[in-house]
């Protein structure tokens, strides 16, 4: 099958950087700490937080599954578990979450009143669930980070949330240097890198010479990214530069053993009718992949044909079966020779989601 | 004799390992007191194996007697030919009582903290024998008696190699007779000592004769638990799953109850306590749910807690403030450690479903549902994990009690035998019944199996389940005394 726009229409959109020249510049823009760093400085009584907390779960249940069936959203289960995480990020004792959580029913029959330690004050916790229902504010920007892989990456508005499909394409990279050794070694790129998933997942499985580099167009993202990294004590060994795909990248042409990337790829057409937390509040740069949701998939094969080097490694997340149907075929046919090993894989639902293959 | 104890303990002296002697002080005030009507078993926050205390609790008596000179008339002093057994000689205090005896007297077993001489040598004589039993002491001395026969006939050594054998096996026996001997060998001087200070009304020895009583009584407890959790994977980690019966909100409710109640037995014990998979009722409660259980011993515990928990009440849930009875099942998974031989999985045998796949996934979808659930095809065993907050961990912890699930079924398969903790919940029968909890019309807790009861039912759903649990772990051993 054929998506309906010519590809050197698709391929020449592309090339021009969504945001024009007057980017803010970096260090006007600070990360948000997550809740769970924040220092604990707001005193409550346990009773004043249970009572936060049948509110909160009152909310929740008022939500049944309509809005599974209005846009596919959370239902009252979910909500209640996020509830649960929420307070777990927001106590001063991460494991005492669990214990105050088991021993509510003591709270109940004793009347116990102790005082709690808490990162966020309490108006802030009626607020954020508040606007967790009502905006359909996402939970990840609500506690500003993501559990995603054994990582715990902050996000904030301004950053695509990565997406558990996307963990993925860690042990994707991980099966390619177990085979390739040298894989594991030199340089590689994760281009969109958003909060910087990507690159962090897979250098962690790289061995001690290895070197990612990382790009991002969004001033925001380059600053969650760069934020991540250092958290994780990788500066030295991921780099992260803001740009458009490749251009930040001149310098290694030709030179890297890797490239991974989750461009946007939702067909512009698509993005009115998604779900509330992802149309409303995600950066619409971070999903919106043009008419066809192909446009930033086929520039990043023809630049990797360019900028790995020969025996090198790239895998590519995609919208589903069509578009990797697509990609195939436009690497088998239209730029026959650049690529071999081409392969498809699917997601643990099943949907075909990533191509991966090697420079010829 | 009082020369003789000296003597020995200045020997240990020499072994004295001061921070072993903190170590003790400071595990010994965790513990938490059981129930009367058990033996003293403390709850043991195991960390460090108890058999490294012994010599401490000799310095600390030592450091108490020394300088007295009293002198124990007691009847010991067994003249011993090369190979004697010492199986026809029982040990026992000047005035002829015996350890059987003490355990006949049936003196009332008090609290630790209570100073009473009788409780404490009562305490440690059914430790004592929990021990033999253990051992299977009847057997032991039989054989032992048989060994030391072949060790005293001269043409033994004809054939060097099975003397050997003989020889070796009898000093192995014969090493753990005499550990037990001793045992009691203290004990009785403790109580000649007692008495003796009684007499002469010497308070200053009596306490101190108590103070060393109740050292030995924590000491003895400490090897009566290495008794009873000698199994061969007692000391791994575990899963408990719980499953509500027949019966909808109610038994969901009370599911809850029974895995509240591991959760803070766990915590109690110091274990780590985790989530692993929750399946919550409709309206209240859950429908299943498992929880990992780490640290050691967890597993060795926990399987007395097997089988099916009957609960009676009224119900809560009923407008009417009818009487119910409710249903959970209980089963529990060893996790194995590295060492043990583990069943193979191959990745191609497993199917990984996510849940709530519906649409169209990836940057669609925005949803902190991170489910995972693993299918091994060729057993259909299948695992879920959903607490994890991502995907990947999730699998992860699906994976490890699949691990666990397929090395269960193994492990059935290879010993040929159903024994109960080697079940999975779809095992378990209904008509397994292994405790009662009735909260109305009267309040009792009362195990099938042992008829171990407790008349404070909130207690024992607070998580105060060591004493069912080392009764039945205790009555076991009588079972196994009849194995081969
Ligand atoms: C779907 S998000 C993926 C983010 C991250 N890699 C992940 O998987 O979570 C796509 C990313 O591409 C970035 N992006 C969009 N246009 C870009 C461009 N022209 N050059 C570089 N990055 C771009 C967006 O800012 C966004 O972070």
């Amino acid at each position: 099958m054929k998506l309906g726009l010519s590809r050197a229409c698709l391929y020449s959109c592309s090339c021009a950087p969504i945001f024009s020249s007057s980017m803010p510049s970096l260090t006007t823009i600070k990360p948000k700490i997550p809740v769970f760093l924040r220092p604990p400085t707001y005193l409550v009584t346990s009773l004043d937080l249970q009572k936060w907390h049948g509110w909160a779960k009152n909310l929740a249940s008022s939500v049944g599954s309509s809005l599974v069936e209005s846009d596919n959203g959370p239902d009252s289960t979910l909500l209640c578990r996020e509830i649960n995480w929420l307070l777990e990020d927001s106590l001063e004792n991460r494991s005492s979450s669990s214990r105050f959580s088991f021993s509510q029913y003591k709270y109940d029959t004793s009347g116990k009143n102790e005082s709690v330690m808490l990162r966020i004050s309490l108006d802030d916790l009626y607020q954020l669930w508040k606007q967790r229902i009502e905006e359909r504010r996402p939970f990840q920007y609500i506690v500003g980070c993501e559990h995603w892989r054994d990582l715990v990456l902050s996000v904030q508005e301004g950053v695509l949330i990565p997406r558990p499909e996307t963990e993925l394409i860690v042990d994707l990279v991980h099966d390619v240097v177990s085979n390739y050794e040298e894989l594991g070694q030199g340089m590689w790129a994760d281009v969109g890198t958003g909060s910087g998933a990507i690159a962090i997942g897979i250098r962690r499985i790289f061995g001690s010479y290895a070197r990612v580099i990382a790009t991002d167009l969004s001033p925001v993202a380059v600053s969650v990214a760069t934020f991540n990294v250092q958290r994780y004590g990788l500066q030295d060994v991921i780099e992260v530069r803001q740009g458009s795909w490749f251009e930040p990248l001149k310098d290694v042409e030709g030179q890297l053993v890797g490239i991974v990337s989750n461009p946007p790829y939702i067909p512009s057409d698509n993005i009115s009718g998604l779900q509330a937390e992802v149309g409303r509040h995600e950066p619409r740069v971070a999903l919106d992949g043009g008419a066809s949701g192909m446009d930033y998939l086929l520039h990043l094969c023809n630049g990797a044909a360019a900028m790995l080097k020969p025996g090198g490694f790239f895998a590519f997340e995609t919208n589903g079966e069509k578009q990797c149907e697509f990609l195939i075929d436009y690497m088998q046919n239209d730029i026959a020779g650049s690529f071999c090993n081409l392969n498809i894989v699917s997601d643990f639902a099943g949907i075909q989601r990533f191509v991966t293959g090697f420079r010829q | 004799m009082s020369y003789l104890i000296v003597k020995r303990s200045c020997n240990r002296f020499s072994h004295l390992d001061f921070s072993k002697f903190q170590n003790f002080l400071s595990l010994n005030q965790n513990h938490k007191v059981l129930v009367s009507g058990l033996p003293s078993v403390l709850t043991k926050t195991i960390k460090n194996p108890s058999w490294s205390y012994f010599s401490v609790s000799k310095y600390h008596k030592f450091s108490h007697l020394s300088g007295k000179d009293k002198v124990l008339a007691s009847g010991f002093g067994v003249l011993k030919s090369l190979f004697s057994t010492q199986a026809a000689v029982e040990l026992s205090t000047s005035d002829g009582l015996t350890i059987d005896g003490i355990v006949a007297s049936n003196w009332t077993i008090l609290d630790e903290s209570e100073s009473d001489w009788k409780s404490h040598a009562a305490a440690i004589a059914q430790s004592i024998q929990v021990i033999k039993r253990r051992l299977q002491w009847k057997k032991l001395m039989v054989r032992l008696d048989l060994l030391s026969a072949q060790l005293n006939n001269p043409d033994l050594w004809d054939d060097p190699v099975h003397a050997g054998k003989i020889s070796r096996e009898h000093g192995s026996l014969m090493a753990k007779m005499k550990e037990v001997k001793a045992l009691e060998r203290e004990l009785l001087e403790h109580i000649d000592m007692i008495k003796l200070a009684r007499e002469e009304d010497d308070t200053e020895l009596e306490s101190e004769t108590l103070k060393a009583l109740l050292w030995m009584r924590r000491n003895s407890n400490e090897k009566e638990l290495e008794a009873l959790l000698s199994g061969e994977q007692d000391s791994c980690s575990c899963y408990i799953e719980v499953q509500g019966g027949a019966g909808g909100t109610e038994s969901m409710d009370w599911a809850k109850m029974v895995m509240q109640m591991y959760k803070s037995w766990a915590q109690h014990h110091g274990y780590g306590v985790t989530v692993v998979d929750e399946m919550p009722g409709e309206i209240a409660g859950i429908k299943r749910a498992t929880i990992k259980v780490d640290g050691e011993y967890a597993f060795g515990y926990a399987k007395a807690e097997v089988g099916v928990h009957r609960l009676v009440r009224i119900s809560p849930f009923d407008s009417g403030k009818r009487r119910h009875t409710s249903f959970a099942a209980v089963a529990v998974i060893p996790i194995l450690g590295d060492g043990s031989t583990r069943v193979q999985i191959n990745e191609s045998d497993l199917r990984i479903e996510r849940f709530r796949a519906g649409g169209a996934g990836g940057q669609h979808v925005n949803t902190t549902e991170s489910a995972v659930r693993i299918v091994h095809i060729p057993s259909g065993i299948t695992a879920t994990c959903q607490n994890e907050r991502s995907q990947h961990m999730n699998k992860a912890s699906a994976m490890a009690v699949l691990q666990s699930r397929l090395d269960q079924l193994e492990m059935a398969r290879q010993a040929q035998i159903n024994a109960q903790h080697t079940q999975s919940l779809t095992d378990i029968g209904w008509g397994n019944q292994i405790r009662s909890y009735v909260l109305h019309p009267y309040r009792m807790v009362k195990d099938l199996r042992t008829n171990y009861e407790v008349s404070d039912p909130d207690s024992v759903l607070e998580g105060e389940i060591d004493g069912f649990i080392l009764s039945y772990l205790s009555a076991s051993l009588d079972k196994d005394k009849d194995c081969p």
